[in-house]
């Protein structure tokens, strides 16, 4: 798949217990970056204890989309809240490693990894 | 072939061109590698043109000379912003700077493209790719 054949850009959230899922599909290109600003913004106003980023179908991010999670995280530092990272692909994850955001976040293999212990 | 292009001071304008630009690549052949870098490196130097170029001012535009053939691409985008410094940035990947929402934008550029460079006002960028 090139960048240019990329899935949709969708976000979908599920509410867990002390979390909420955000899986985010498809390219957080220029005109991305603020809908998902708005959706974490969202989930920071509700004082959720854990927003889990789900990324597995994420191809691709520019640095304001990574802008808008780390704005989101500091956000949640309000309230004693997290963001979590899960399955970034290839080249998502690489470009966490390249701009160390990896240190801020940690990458989780799955989305139950990263949900809170009950 | 290079084509120059004047866009707005505008993402979704910034966004069309980049998608455009993108389509002739990949109809080149190139790698997935080179176009998620292509891709990352083109959409960095427009945010840096509108945002802190043009500090999104609707009146003025941001012009990219763009080209592409067998073996490498070759992109400039010009702001007209009073330019910047680019050997004088701080370090967005330092321990203190990472949780600052911006500022990586010329790492990834340097990172992620063979050649960049400014011109001396500091409103201009030139970034090349060698075909991987």
């Amino acid at each position: 798949m090139t960048p240019m054949e990329h899935k949709p850009f969708v976000l979908t959230v599920q509410r867990r217990d002390r979390a909420a899922v955000l899986k985010v599909s498809g390219s957080v290109s220029l005109t991305e970056a603020e809908p998902l600003r708005e959706q974490i913004d969202q989930l920071v106003a509700e004082q959720v204890p854990v927003i889990v980023l789900d990324v597995s179908e994420m191809d691709f991010i520019c640095s304001l989309g990574l802008g808008a999670i780390i704005a989101g995280h500091l956000k949640c530092r309000h309230h004693c809240g997290q963001i979590k990272i899960v399955r970034p692909s290839g080249p998502v994850r690489e470009l966490l490693e390249t701009t160390r955001l990896t240190k801020l976040f940690g990458l989780y293999d799955s989305v139950e990894d990263a949900l809170p212990r009950s | 072939m290079q084509e120059t292009k004047v866009i707005p001071t505008d993402l979704q304008a910034a966004r069309s061109f980049a998608e455009e630009f993108l389509g002739k690549v990949a109809a080149k052949g190139f790698a997935d590698g080179d176009l998620f870098a292509v891709r990352l490196a083109l959409e960095e130097a427009l945010i840096n043109a509108i945002k802190h170029g043009n500090r999104s001012d609707p009146d003025k535009f941001i012009t990219i000379a763009a080209e592409v053939n067998g073996e490498a691409i070759v992109i400039t985008v010009t702001d007209q912003g009073g330019g910047f410094d680019p050997d004088h940035l701080p370090d967005p990947t330092a321990d203190e700077n990472l949780e600052k929402p911006c500022g990586r934008g010329i790492m990834l550029m340097r990172v992620y493209m063979d050649e960049v460079s400014f011109n001396d006002r500091g409103n201009q960028v030139r970034m090349v790719k060698q075909r991987g």
